[in-house]
């Protein structure tokens, strides 16, 4: 009687044969399974020994047999503890069941906390001068596959009314995105931040610094939002490039579409693309580069008559922007999570034509505004939570190029954790000699967290 | 006339190489993993018949992989994406296949291959929310330390390759069976040399530890982290070196991906050894391949507190 050999190899067939067989069960499953036949071939043994126990005792007792039972008995022992761990493990994964086909979802809360040195009549802001306390984004985030085709997602935030202090909600990206075409194509359709550039389609809460740069502020409105679809393409090639260009209503979170009202032509949309490539310098060093473009053919009636500081009047005819943007990046691969450093730079043309009438209501003519605006930041990150940076902007007025301003700001950044991040920062904005503004200095203190489910994005790498 | 004939064959070779680029004509099995060890474990099953690129050159964290663009297009291509499971690439991989436009190593399709599978996870976290930290949300995904662990590793690469190219199943199986054989002798070895230092009791800077501390019977008793992916404060610290002391843990692991100021105060103030320990190939020099590393592990563990 050789009960533990055979035992023995009764475990390894057991575990080969389920491992091998139900490829497409859950861990948990198999070794249920696993348990089962093992218990099943013990109680077969079991019965073995007892009758060649009956025979033996009926000529000597034997030794070796109360060994074999022994033996057995500390193996249904170790059966027993196991089925209740599976137990116990697949209990607990029992209990989330009813939730199973809920999308996950994450909520982000910040706090911008800012002293002003300017009212919001020179600083051109919504918010307060002085002393302000700005909830400025409660975000929840969900998201899931709606099939094996395509994954769904939404992003909708609540961010307080700066005169009525109430927060109000607002969808700032609910789309679906394929997931399954041919030819490494992606299709995302719905409300989404378009790709132009490289912050621009970036949430508040995870810019590198506490405000959208200017220069995407006034010339992409905001983030860059649209109602529209979306290709990309990932060339085929052994180098990464990547190319999107899209279609839409409106673009930019702050500029309505064009033509509300009457019956609406193609011209009238937002059509803009985007180009993108990256090179690996050395290991540790990384480039990535890409031209955008945004073309809106006919804005007639989009944003009314702009009326100028010196009266004069503004009428937007065609919007037309273009930009470049290059990021070089040190990462050590060793110790990427304690040291890195990050240089960002994006550069935008603006060249919106405009009719304009001088305040007199005589001379009516077409012009097209040549603007520029640039940013640029440099981040180092010095230790798990720490990182500190300094962004510098400039930006001239798409309406009026004489008009400019630039923007100084050093920050730093206390990340306790991923999902819990403290950032003070100072602005000091340049005085406008055109608008006739003065110097403006700001503290912020900016306080964002994440709790639910997050991810890893492309965007943010 | 010439700079034209120049431009049309710049354009053909442009375009040969976008459609060549997407014509099926490989004869290998292209595989990515996420770390050096499936990527060594790829190569002794696969041999000539696979292409296999680690996307982790071996000194990263196993958790940090720079998410580098370049990954994008070796992983559109792939036929095979092996990962470690359990969450441990939670910060660099979904962004990075989503990226990648294959649709064949999506998670749930035959080209995902989770080595995690049919592991039993230590250290299962009691609550769903970020109390206990980011990275170990299944439970501890550092089982490939554990060489028999390691081992169903092997196996499910395997697997995967047998599923993706049965024609060459024989050849597939006859490898692992010749590189599971060689991991049985060297574990039967390791645990011989191991063998001293029963009941060693230590603490290393991530939790990388438990697997290999069960397997050859030490006492893993805390990690300098706070908590997995979170930074030591000072209470925490103050608190392992008097545990350490009460305790006489005489052993810190740093993993070299860690800095190395912290361990070495603590090893200092509690009186214990500092060892630095690669938890993948390629995390210190002469540590190319898995067999080699554990090598490495066990006898530098041997030589700093073994009698
Ligand atoms: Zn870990």
């Amino acid at each position: 009687m050789k009960i533990f050999p055979s035992l023995l190899c009764l475990i390894i067939g057991a575990t080969t044969t389920v491992s091998y067989a139900q490829k497409s069960e859950s861990p948990l499953d198999s070794l249920k399974q696993q348990i089962q036949l093992l218990q099943q071939q013990v109680n077969d043994l079991k019965k073995g020994i007892s009758a060649s126990d009956m025979a033996k005792t009926a000529a000597a007792p034997s030794a070796p047999s109360a060994v074999d039972q022994k033996s057995v008995r500390d193996l249904e022992e170790r059966i027993e503890e196991l089925t209740e761990k599976v137990n116990s493990i697949s209990g607990a994964q029992k209990q989330s069941k009813p939730n199973e086909f809920n999308p996950s979802i994450g909520l982000v809360g910040e706090l911008v906390t800012s002293y002003r040195t300017q009212g919001k009549v020179e600083t051109g802001s919504d918010r307060p001068g002085g002393i302000d306390i700005n909830a400025r984004s409660v975000e929840l985030n969900v998201a899931a596959s709606v099939d094996p085709f395509a994954k769904g997602y939404a992003v909708i935030n609540a961010s307080a009314d700066p005169v009525t202090g109430e927060a109000t909600m607002g969808i700032e990206e609910a789309a679906l995105q394929t997931n399954s075409l041919p030819w490494n194509l992606e299709l995302k359709a719905g409300r989404f931040f378009g790709e132009f550039g490289r912050l621009g389609y970036i949430h508040d809460h995870e810019l590198p610094f506490v405000n959208r740069p200017l220069v995407l502020d006034e010339y992409i409105g905001g983030e860059s939002r649209s109602d529209g679809f979306q290709i990309n393409w990932l060339i085929p090639l052994p180098q990464y490039v990547s190319l999107s260009a899209g279609a839409g209503d409106g673009f930019g979170g702050d500029i309505p579409p064009s033509n509300p009202g009457d019956i609406r032509q193609f011209d009238e949309l937002n059509y803009w693309g985007r180009l993108s490539t990256y090179f690996d310098l050395t290991p540790d060093w990384q480039a990535e580069m890409g031209v955008s473009g945004l073309y809106n053919p006919r804005t007639e009636d989009r944003g009314g008559v702009l009326v100028q500081p010196d009266g004069s009047t503004l009428t937007e005819k065609k919007r037309r922007l273009v930009g470049a943007d290059f990021s070089l990046k040190w990462v050590p691969l060793r110790n990427n999570q304690f040291q890195s450093l990050t240089w960002g730079t994006e550069a935008l043309y603006s060249d919106n034509v405009y009719r304009d009438s001088v305040s007199a209501g005589s001379i009516m003519g077409e012009d097209s505004v040549g603007a520029w605006g640039v940013y640029s930041y440099l981040t180092y990150k010095f230790s798990r939570e720490w990182s500190a940076g300094f962004l510098y902007e400039w930006v001239q007025n798409n309406l009026n190029a004489h008009d400019q301003t630039a923007q100084y700001s050093p920050y730093i950044t206390w990340a306790l954790s991923h999902w819990n991040q403290l950032r003070l920062q100072y602005t000091h904005t340049e005085s406008n000699h055109v608008l006739g503004l003065s110097n403006d200095d700001a503290v912020y203190m900016q306080w964002s967290w994440i709790i639910g489910s997050h991810s890893h994005g492309w965007q943010q790498r | 006339m010439k700079n034209a004939i120049r431009l049309l064959t710049t354009i053909c070779l442009v375009v040969a190489a976008l459609f060549g680029a997407a014509l099926p004509v490989q004869a290998k099995v292209r595989v990515v993993t996420t770390l050096t060890d499936l990527a060594d474990f790829t190569r002794e099953v696969g041999k000539d018949l696979v292409d296999v690129r680690s996307l982790a050159t071996g000194v990263e964290d196993t958790h940090g992989v720079p998410m580098k663009p370049s990954f994008v297009p070796v992983l559109n291509r792939a036929d095979l994406v092996v990962l470690v499971g359990f969450d441990c690439e939670h910060a660099f991989l979904p962004a990075l296949l989503e990226a990648s436009k294959n649709p064949r190593i999506q998670v749930g399709h035959q080209g995902y291959v989770d080595c995690a599978r049919n592991i039993v996870p230590v250290d299962v976290p009691k609550t769903t929310d970020h109390s206990g930290g980011d990275v170990h949300p299944y439970g501890n995904p550092h089982y490939m330390l554990d060489p028999v662990l390691a081992e169903t590793a092997v196996k499910e690469i395997c697997e995967a390759l047998v599923a993706f190219d049965p024609k060459d199943r024989a050849v597939f199986e006859r490898n692992r069976d010749t590189y599971l054989a060689e991991l049985d002798t060297k574990i039967v070895a390791w645990r011989e040399k191991m063998k001293p230092l029963k009941g060693l009791q230590f603490v290393s800077y991530h939790e990388h530890w438990p697997y290999f501390a069960d397997r050859f019977g030490l006492r893993y008793v805390g990690t300098i982290e706070l908590k997995p992916g979170i930074d030591p404060t000072p209470r925490h610290i103050e608190e392992l070196i008097s545990m350490m002391k009460a305790d006489h843990v005489p052993l810190v692991v740093r993993e070299p991906q860690f800095p190395e100021k912290v361990p070495r105060l603590i090893a200092e103030k509690a009186g214990a050894k500092l060892v630095t320990l690669p938890i993948m190939p390629g995390g210190v020099a002469q540590t190319d391949t898995y067999i080699e590393m554990m090598d490495y592990i066990v006898s530098t563990m041997v030589d700093a507190v073994g009698k």
